[in-house]
């Protein structure tokens, strides 16, 4: 059975396209075969994350137009096997995506016995969200332990309830999960951020996972390779506990607690 | 004295204009292509609007209004038992008139039951989850019950009472109809507004004493009282 997974937040660069790329990455190497499509249609994000941009002949909304194939279209990942990237176009904009059109694309992914789907939303509640999320089966809520960040995911997690295809089937609606990136313990000490507690608290869905801020997901991003491949980092980490809790796998939290500066670090910085 | 105004019932035939859609655009498009055919038929001609179908969009019967007067129609009032049309209608300058009774005769009696069950008692409305940022929950002549929170950005709005077994961090306004008795119970409230009846209050002029535990708030004296000792 393959999994159709919506990555939201409502808020842009909150880590919505990180996270799908660690998280697609990260099921690929458990051995899944798994599809990561960028929704963002004009603000192409995903192939420069994941590292594949120079070998996008054809793209997302190519294949909803009937313009290439599928296979065409899918990009092989070139250090996981199983991974597969579907690019957004940059010289179109949202109205270039059809509902039918996009159904047509999962449906024929999920013939092609993938067994996930991650569909990388683009920032905003309008129509490129809702096509994003129209077809899940899951979604994971990126949320920053900020105020208007909460309030954005606040707003889409209604309307996981009430837009999707399986709200309006009337059928068990969106599992939703959260996952809170950013998150930067020491700053949520001196009152500068929102706790865990505080946005799980609001917004009451499950917590798959915190990331903790860190300068390796702006590198590995640079890089053009998914943070959580570079196994040293606590994003990576974090990651990879995010994806076993999401294959159901019970993990304590990490990366919660400000990590205690002993005096050699303050003497000598990081 | 010879009578200045005389009040009397009288029996009129009216065109009725039957709408099968709720999309302008196109209801306006299938009226110019009926008038196209007969021109003159229709100037000055009085028409009551029959909507078949829910009018999702709010401004449908002010704009059909105006377009109607363009063509020299003359809209008088709408035919419906939709409460949202209605309101709409309120707002279009347009009477309201009843449906026109099923035959008596009629089989379906699957058919009026759904009606009949509006007439009886109309119990609380119900929210499972939270109310989240954006959705705005109404219960029209009866009370809401929240199971959980009203979320910042949320609102909730009865005629009768408002029960909120979370948070209230949204908007709550409970007595929308002017119900001066209705009351606001929540298990924590640190809202962005609190109205009974019309009249409100922000947060910032709630005491924080009053923001913390159960909480009860009702309207004495045109004054919103918040009450904490409900539960001792």
């Amino acid at each position: 059975m393959s999994r159709v997974i919506v990555v939201t937040s409502g808020k842009g660069g909150v880590g919505k396209t990180t996270t799908s790329a660690s998280i697609s990455a990260g099921l690929a190497l458990k051995g899944f075969k798994v599809a990561v499509i960028d929704f963002d249609v004009g603000l192409r994000n995903l192939d420069l994350i994941m590292g594949c941009e120079r070998r996008v002949v054809y793209d997302f909304v190519n294949v909803v137009q009937g313009e290439a194939s599928l296979n065409q279209a899918l990009i092989r990942d070139k250090r996981i096997k199983n991974l597969y990237i579907l690019a957004a176009s940059q010289t179109r904009d949202k109205d270039a995506l059809t509902q039918e059109g996009v159904e047509k694309v999962i449906e024929d992914l999920k013939a092609d016995g993938f067994d996930f789907i991650i569909c990388d939303s683009p920032a905003g509640i309008e129509k490129g969200a809702q096509l994003a999320l129209y077809f899940a089966d899951e979604a994971i809520v990126v949320t920053n332990p900020e105020v208007s960040s909460v309030r954005d995911s606040d707003r889409i997690l209604g309307i996981l309830q009430a837009k999707s295809k399986r709200a309006e089937s009337g059928d068990e609606g969106i599992v939703e999960h959260l996952v809170l990136t950013r998150y930067n313990p020491s700053r949520v000490e001196s009152g500068e951020m929102l706790s865990v507690e505080d946005v799980v608290d609001l917004l009451n869905i499950p917590l798959l996972g915190v990331i903790p801020e860190s300068e390796q997901v702006l590198n590995a991003s640079n890089a053009g390779e998914p943070v959580i491949l570079d196994t040293e980092a606590d994003a990576a980490q974090a990651y990879t506990d995010v994806v076993d809790r999401f294959l159901g796998e019970e993990k304590a939290h990490r990366f919660l607690t400000a990590e205690k500066k002993g005096l050699f670090k303050k003497l000598f910085g990081k | 004295m010879s009578k200045v105004v005389d009040l009397k019932g009288s029996i009129l035939s009216l065109t009725v204009l039957s709408l099968f859609s709720d999309q302008i655009d196109e209801t306006k498009q299938a009226i110019a292509a009926k008038i196209d055919q007969a021109p003159d038929f229709f100037v000055g001609v009085p028409v009551v609007l029959a909507p078949q179908v829910a009018l999702s969009d709010p401004t449908f019967l002010a704009l059909l209004v105006e377009y109607l007067r363009q063509r020299q129609m003359i809209p008088i009032g709408v035919r419906t038992e939709d409460e949202g049309i209605k309101e709409q209608a309120d707002y279009a300058g347009l009477a309201v008139f009843p449906v026109e009774k099923a035959k008596k005769s009629s089989k379906q009696s699957s058919e009026v039951q759904p009606e009949t069950e509006q007439t009886g008692l109309k119990s609380a409305l119900m929210v499972k989850g939270s109310v989240r940022s954006g959705q705005q929950i109404v219960a029209k002549d009866r009370d809401v019950i929240v199971m959980g929170s009203v979320n910042p950005g949320a609102e909730v709005v009865a005629d009768g009472h408002v029960h909120v077994f979370g948070k209230v961090m949204g908007k709550v306004f409970a007595g929308a109809a002017g119900e001066t008795s209705a009351k606001i119970f929540a298990k924590q409230l640190s809202p962005e507004l609190v109205c009974i009846a019309g009249l409100y209050q922000l947060s910032e002029d709630i005491d924080p004493a009053y923001q913390k535990g159960f909480v009860e708030v009702s309207l004495q004296d045109n004054r919103l009282v918040f009450n904490t000792g409900l539960l001792g």
